[in-house]
């Protein structure tokens, strides 16, 4: 290793032990200084600041979502862009990051800057993330929503029968709930989705 | 004979008014209101019908408006899943609110 012959000559006072020891702690405190700017990033990448960055997000998902179930309630807890959109899981989470690092060439490029542009997408964008949530069996919802722990008799008779079944045939969340923090989109749901393998 | 002629062109022209005139964002506000959308969607399937297909089911019949104001206001009895069930009603009891979610669901 070249560069570490280098080491040792500019350093000739020094053991090896002493020169190990000292590239062992440079090691450590540049990978501590990559991994934190890198989760640093990663956080700051999944915050509602960010993603409401471009008009294409604040004006048209950003601005339905505002005022629904998930923005503002009783208990004041919410579930923000990345809470349902970005996987928590650490490998899922990169792969996605990566995928939506494409998507930053459609803001570039303007594919839809503007609202008539953005609907002819409209549909498009949803079924790319129902596919997602479906093939993931909407684990986003099922970070908060667990169905162990419901309480049936507190859900009407109606949502009790449905949840029992959708837990019973492993329907996702998204089959059925969609459409609650954005405006559905015109064309077949969920439901009529043909996933691929 | 002619009242009787009047007074039907005058009723279904209130109703053509009320469906040009509707107001689509208190329709779908009062939709979700009633939890209609947890069983319905404009054009996709969920356990209730689409409104695309309810509005083709009853497209060109008279009785159009009148039988879907029934259908959200009275509770009637409905099957899922070969179980029967009690549809839930609007949550209004403003006759003009109603007719603007039937004509909301009548012209998807």
């Amino acid at each position: 290793m070249g560069w570490y012959r280098r080491l040792q000559e500019r350093c000739a006072t020094c053991s090896r032990v002493t020169l190990g020891a000292g590239v062992l702690l440079a090691t450590l405190g540049i990978s501590f200084v990559l991994l934190t700017a890198g989760a640093y990033g990663l956080a700051w990448t999944n915050t509602e600041q960010f993603c409401i960055g471009c008009h294409e997000m604040r004006d048209n998902v950003y601005a339905e979502f505002k005022g629904t179930i998930h923005d503002k309630n009783r208990s004041g807890v919410r579930a923000t862009c990345a809470n349902c959109h970005v996987p928590h899981e650490p490998v899922a989470l990169v792969l996605r990051k990566m995928a939506a690092s494409f998507e930053v060439w459609g803001h570039l490029t303007g594919k839809i800057d503007t609202k008539e542009k953005f609907a002819k997408h409209r549909y498009e964008m949803a079924v790319k993330e129902w596919t997602r949530m479906k093939k993931n069996g909407s684990q986003e919802c099922r970070n908060c929503h667990h169905f162990e722990a419901m309480e049936p008799e507190k859900q009407t008779e109606k949502a009790r029968a449905r949840h029992a079944k959708a837990q019973a045939q492993g329907t996702a969340c998204i089959d059925c709930h969609f459409g609650i923090a954005h405006n559905e989109p015109d064309g077949p749901g969920p439901q009529e989705l043909k996933l691929a393998n | 004979m002619r009242t009787i002629a009047v007074l039907a062109f005058a009723a279904g022209f209130g109703w053509s008014i009320g469906a040009s005139a509707q107001d689509v964002s208190a329709a779908e506000a009062l939709l979700k209101k009633s939890g209609c959308m947890k069983c319905h969607s404009v054009s996709a399937k969920k356990e209730g019908p689409a409104f695309k297909e309810t509005a083709a089911k009853y497209k060109g019949k008279p009785d159009a408006q009148a039988a879907l104001f029934k259908h959200l206001t009275t509770n009637p009895k409905i099957k899922v899943d070969g179980k029967e069930e009690l549809h839930d009603a609007l949550k209004t009891k403003n006759e003009a609110e109603i007719k603007n979610v039937v004509a909301y669901i009548l012209s998807r």
